[in-house]
């Protein structure tokens, strides 16, 4: 019962999020960064090895509530391994997951267990962290200020749905180049009405095409841009539904797909199958075929899946505020962002 | 008809420094007149219909007035034809003051719009089969055409000036079309002519049936190539069937003619299908076989005949023979994927499952049109376990599939498959997950035209639809007439690559894509 209470800070946030009262990602990283800064300022707890624990029992109280939830999980990650390096620097120690030499060479009193109660971490943790905000709030405006060395004249430009990145990253072009964007609707949700309805107001060309019409178009395409909703450990992603079909036709015509993610959509999971039970939700019926089709529907299985798997061999380019990366280097960039040992838990 | 093209380039070039809308006039003057075997002054003149038409096509009532008049004036106009124009145009102006005659005048300038239109769409359909010609006739039919355009040219001139002092400037930014994707610009020429079709004039010569069927297409009730084959069929038959005989003409060449009048109306209401276009060829081929020494009844009793053996034989018995074919490959506990509302299609699964074959379908369906519904309806009531997703879900589904029976809507020549706008993706999408693509088309719908992507030749649906969902709510896309640069655009057909087919189901075989030619060829060596 303890526990429970315990955890009612994460709980409210896991149903803000599961009633859509915080709905873009970005929230959801911002939201999830205040929470753990709270919890470290408020919370007692002595030495590192307990503020972990905390923030483990919240990834682990996410994950079993949300399982397709990755930006919340990735951020608390990301702040275990914040958690453990200002511990290091502070313990003047080294850590596991270093080179073989210094596993051979050190003797298992260097290990850590972050046990020891250091006075100073609270504050190195809360400053640290306090970069690490601004690193996210400031993520979408670094990746859209690489826009003017992706996008050329007169190119036309394909995009599915509706991302807040891509809607910055395509103004932020429109800026100082002409170009053309293609939306795809993404029914049955029609996002990409939004998005073409905003980009066309910004006096970009703008043509809405229904999600049938992808193969067709793909032909006069130049480059498709898309945003994600999770990038997954071998660069596959999981992204909105009816994306799959658009990168195999741009597959089909050599058009690259560019992926623009922020770091905290990186997630060390494996997972590649579209009809995986943790990968995929399906949202209600009623949004593909009306309620009022009436006797039919007793007798139909109707589908509306929310996310899509897209293999990483189909993906081009990934660019985050550090700049693009190939889908082969995402191990990489997981390590420079979480520990080895938060990967699973 | 490239060449008439090309040279119509040559034209738009050339030294005499002409405006952008000059060179409409221009381009629009430079199509193949209807009918040039007789003589050049007929062209000439219908040269001018057009022309007028075009220039006046600002849709005002006194444009078109005027149009309607000066067509009816002289062959050439000299500034003399003008200033009667203008006077013609006051005349008429007095005319609606005084309100006398009115609606005479009004039903009387309709007939008049209604011919120049007439006019136009048979350019069109000239334009549209080209094969009837041989192309020498053509070239010079072409050379002909740019001597009186050069003829011409000085008067155009005169009338342009004219044309612009009457019509607002609102209107010819319309002609330069904001909500008009660049790509597919030659698309929309449809356009302007099917509202006007859509007002349902009256035309003396178009046999009502003919009249209904425009509609109909133009409104895409009938909407399916089959359905449409087997509406046009029809409506052929009803006018065989009341056409009187001429006291001039031989029966078959008026009936040739009237025929012709009547395709050309329903040109305007939409394009013509691949199933169509065989379909009346094969009649009119037919048509000139018929003996002139019999009477009219007899040969009125004898085409019916030929048109209730195509129904039979090229449409029922192919789809039987197809269905057939489609039975044996479908086991017991296939799941089989669908895309759209194809009557084919729909036959297949039904007749399997009366086969007693048990097996699941999927039914994906593509925004706008949503057909996808009637045969999930029509299956569902006999009795087939139906799942139902729309396009976005294709690959959440497609790993459960054993095959992906597919229509179409013609197979051109080079194997690429033309069909309902999404079967590309459906077709891709099956490759990814390495399950097996038949198409299911009869030979009639094969079609000696090339194709390798979906703009050259395609139609366009109605923009207004994508901006509702499926229920009808408007979305965010509601006010893109007021946004400039949004346009929503809604194409009907794709055509997918022969790569990504395993094979096609016809009467004759089942076949690869690229066999196409090869039964042309046969089916060609039959007729003949």
């Amino acid at each position: 019962m303890l526990d429970q209470e315990n955890l009612s800070d994460v709980s409210n946030l896991v149903s803000d999020i599961k009633h859509k009262k915080i709905y873009n990602s970005f929230d959801v990283a911002l939201k999830t960064e205040d929470l753990l800064e709270k919890l470290i300022l408020q919370r007692q707890w002595k030495s590192a090895r307990e503020l972990m624990k905390l923030v483990k029992s919240r990834i682990k109280f996410i994950r079993d509530d949300l399982p397709t939830e990755a930006t919340a999980t990735n951020v608390m990650r990301h702040i275990l391994k914040i958690i453990r390096e200002e511990y290091e620097s502070a313990s003047k120690k080294k850590g596991e997951g270093q080179s073989l030499h210094q596993l051979v060479t050190s003797n298992s009193s260097d290990i850590l267990d972050y046990s020891e109660s250091l006075s100073s971490l609270r504050s190195s943790i809360l400053d640290h962290l306090g970069e690490y905000k601004v690193e996210i709030e400031s993520s979408c405006d670094n990746i859209a200020a690489q826009a003017s060395e992706h996008i050329h004249m007169d190119e036309m430009i394909m995009t599915v749905g509706k991302s807040h990145t891509v809607e910055k990253f395509l103004k932020c072009a429109a800026k100082d180049r002409n170009f053309k964007v293609v939306v795809v609707e993404g029914a049955p949700f029609y996002y990409g009405h939004s998005l073409a309805a905003s980009l066309a107001k910004s006096n970009i060309q703008t043509t809405v095409i229904p999600d049938s019409a992808v193969f067709a178009m793909m032909s006069r395409v130049n480059k498709v841009i898309i945003g994600t909703h999770t990038v997954l450990a071998n660069g596959g992603l999981r992204a909105s539904s009816g994306i799959h079909a658009v990168a195999l036709a741009a597959k089909q015509f050599s058009v690259p797909v560019v992926v623009l993610s922020h770091m905290y959509k990186f997630t060390p999971l494996y997972v590649v199958s579209n009809n995986h039970e943790a990968f995929n939700i399906c949202a209600s019926p009623a949004d593909v075929i009306p309620q009022s089709a009436g006797k039919i529907l007793n007798d139909i299985e109707v589908y509306n899946p929310i996310f899509d798997y897209v293999p990483p061999e189909l993906v081009t380019l990934f660019i985050s505020h550090q700049g693009g990366n190939a889908p082969s280097y995402v191990y990489r960039l997981l390590s420079e962002l979480y520990h080895q040992d938060d990967y699973d838990m | 008809m490239e060449k008439a093209k090309k040279e119509n380039k040559n034209e738009k070039v050339g030294p005499d420094g002409l405006t952008k809308k000059e060179r409409r006039a221009l381009k629009l003057s430079a199509r193949p007149p209807q009918d040039n075997r007789s003589a050049t002054e007929p062209t000439q003149n219908s040269l001018e219909k057009t022309q007028v038409n075009k220039l006046g096509n600002t849709i005002t009532e006194i444009q078109n007035t005027i149009a309607a008049i000066s067509m009816d004036s002289s062959k050439s106009l000299s500034e003399k034809e003008q200033r009667r124009l203008e006077w013609a145009k006051k005349l008429e102006e007095q005319n609606k003051e005084k309100g006398v005659d009115k609606n005479v005048s009004k039903a009387e300038l309709k007939a008049k719009r209604r011919e120049m239109q007439e006019a136009q769409r048979q350019l069109k359909t000239e334009h549209s089969k080209p094969v009837t010609k041989t192309p020498s006739t053509e070239k010079k039919d072409v050379e002909k055409k740019l001597e009186t355009i050069q003829k011409h040219d000085t008067k155009k001139v005169d009338m342009k000036k004219e044309e612009t002092k009457i019509s607002p400037k609102k209107d010819i930014k319309k002609i330069i079309q904001p909500h008009k994707v660049q790509l597919v610009q030659h698309l929309y020429n449809e356009e302007i002519l099917k509202l006007e079709a859509n007002a349902v004039i009256v035309h003396q010569d178009i046999h009502p049936a003919f009249i209904k069927l425009g509609v109909q297409y133009g409104n895409k009730v009938v909407l399916g190539s089959n359905a449409r084959c087997l509406a046009l069929l029809a409506a052929l038959k009803s006018l065989i069937n009341d056409l009187k005989s001429h006291p001039k003409q031989e029966f078959c060449r008026y009936l040739e003619t009237v025929l012709q009048v009547s395709a050309n109306y329903l040109y305007t209401c939409r394009p013509f299908a691949v199933s169509m276009t065989n379909a009346l060829r094969y009649f009119k081929l037919q048509l000139t076989q018929i003996d002139t020494n019999l009477k009219d009844s007899e040969k009125k009793a004898k085409l019916q005949d030929i048109i209730d053996t195509y129904i039979d034989d090229d449409i029922n018995k192919a789809g039987d023979a197809i269905s057939m074919k489609v039975r044996e490959k479908i086991s017991n506990g296939d799941v089989i994927l669908t895309y759209g509302c194809s009557s084919l299609i729909r036959k297949i699964l039904l007749e399997a499952h009366n086969d007693g074959k048990k097996f699941q379908v999927i039914v994906v369906d593509g925004r706008p049109l949503l057909e996808g519904k009637e045969l999930l309806r029509r299956l569902v009531v006999a009795g087939i376990k139906c799942t139902y997703v729309l396009i976005n879900a294709l690959s959440y589904v497609m790993n459960s599939v054993t095959k992906v029976v597919l229509g179409a809507h013609a197979l051109l020549t080079n194997g690429y498959v033309m069909s309902r706008i999404g079967t590309a993706q459906v077709a891709l999408v099956a490759r990814e997950y390495n399950k097996p693509v038949l198409v299911c088309c009869e030979t009639y719908k094969f079609s000696e035209r090339v194709q390798t992507d979906s703009f050259v030749y395609n139609e366009l649906g109605n923009p207004d639809a994508l901006s509702v969902t499926h229920i009808n709510i408007p979305t965010a896309l509601k006010k893109w007439k007021d946004v400039a640069k949004l346009t929503p655009l809604s194409l009907l057909y794709d055509v997918t690559p022969p790569d990504l087919v395993t094979a096609v189901v016809t009467e004759i075989a089942i076949l690869p894509c690229t066999s196409v030619p090869v039964v042309l060829r046969i089916n060609a060596s039959d007729t003949t």
